[in-house]
């Protein structure tokens, strides 16, 4: 699995179009309402799928864990929306923290992990 | 030689760039470009304590809160420009001198235009930008689409620079290129 994080906007999609030959149809892009697809060979804004957990009661790692086989081979793509101030909302802040544990998940089982940074490429691991 | 530098905000990112100019100069003529129009008592302290900080290393201070590219005109091209900031540059544009309180839709390509005109004309361009895009809050539609904007002028700028730095916790990051010893 490779991948990728970063902020808004920062051209992470487009990372993994490029250096993964991600084509269009190859992605599935989380929303709070659409949960996740797992099999998708991209997973494009995990962040939807994280806050769809907390609105839900689930947790995002434990079932990124239970279909660990599906996303093996994929490429995830998450924004990093927990470096920034504690926010005031109780389910914001359960966000964040669902959010940031997973990114820290996702990065142990990743082959290649990549941050975006003004449309430019930083290797993490 | 142009360079970007970003980072969270009373992260050093204006003290930083002002040595990067001033290194870039070669001691031949610099310019601190201030964009910000001040709107308060807050802002004023703000531009005072820059103007302090930046006293006794050579600046020439161009006020340019619209069309960045003015700054060719205003003063002598084969010069260092010092931009900050593109965030502010940025507000200013989406709020031209006579709007009806509506962001206009041009901005974004204005400002990178003026930015990419700035950045070929200038000897060196040194822009400063603020990182804006790792938190999780649900902004409304104007913030995201000032986030949105100011991030197509960060990547358009990374682009063509020839030096892209990230400030965190006034650690440096160089994500392209470096400077010259």
């Amino acid at each position: 699995m490779n991948f990728i994080i970063g902020g808004a906007y920062q051209g992470k999609l487009d990372c993994a179009r490029k250096k993964f030959n991600v084509q269009d149809d190859e992605v599935f892009t989380c929303t709070e309402e659409n949960g996740i697809e797992f099999c998708a060979r991209c997973i494009d804004k995990i962040e939807e799928f994280t806050l769809w957990c907390v609105r839900n009661g689930k947790d995002a790692t434990e079932i990124f864990k239970e279909h660990h086989a599906k996303w093996a081979d994929s490429v995830l793509i998450c924004m990093d929306i927990f470096c920034g101030v504690v926010p005031l909302g109780a389910d914001m802040r359960a966000w964040r923290d669902m959010t940031g544990r997973l990114c820290a998940y996702l990065s142990a089982e990743a082959e290649t992990v990549t941050r975006m940074f003004c449309g430019l490429e930083q290797k993490l691991k | 030689m142009n360079v970007l530098l970003s980072g969270g905000c009373k992260n050093g990112k204006t003290g930083f760039a002002q040595d990067i100019a001033v290194l870039l100069s070669g001691g031949e003529k610099h310019y601190y470009v201030a964009t910000m129009i001040p709107y308060d008592s807050e802002d004023r302290a703000r531009i005072k304590r820059h103007i302090d900080d930046r006293a006794g290393m050579g600046f020439s201070t161009l006020e340019v809160p619209r069309d960045i590219a003015s700054c060719l005109t205003l003063a002598k091209p084969d010069a260092t420009f010092l931009v900050d900031s593109v965030t502010a540059l940025l507000l200013n544009e989406l709020f031209p001198a006579t709007h009806n309180g509506d962001a206009d839709p041009d901005a974004v390509n204005r400002c990178r235009d003026g930015l990419l005109k700035l950045a070929a004309g200038a000897k060196n361009a040194v822009f400063v930008t603020d990182y804006l895009y790792s938190d999780a809050i649900r902004y409304d539609g104007f913030t995201e689409n000032y986030r949105a904007s100011l991030a197509a002028l960060d990547q358009a700028l990374a682009e063509i620079c020839d030096v892209v730095i990230e400030l965190c916790a006034g650690n440096v990051i160089f994500h392209k290129g470096g400077l010259p010893e």
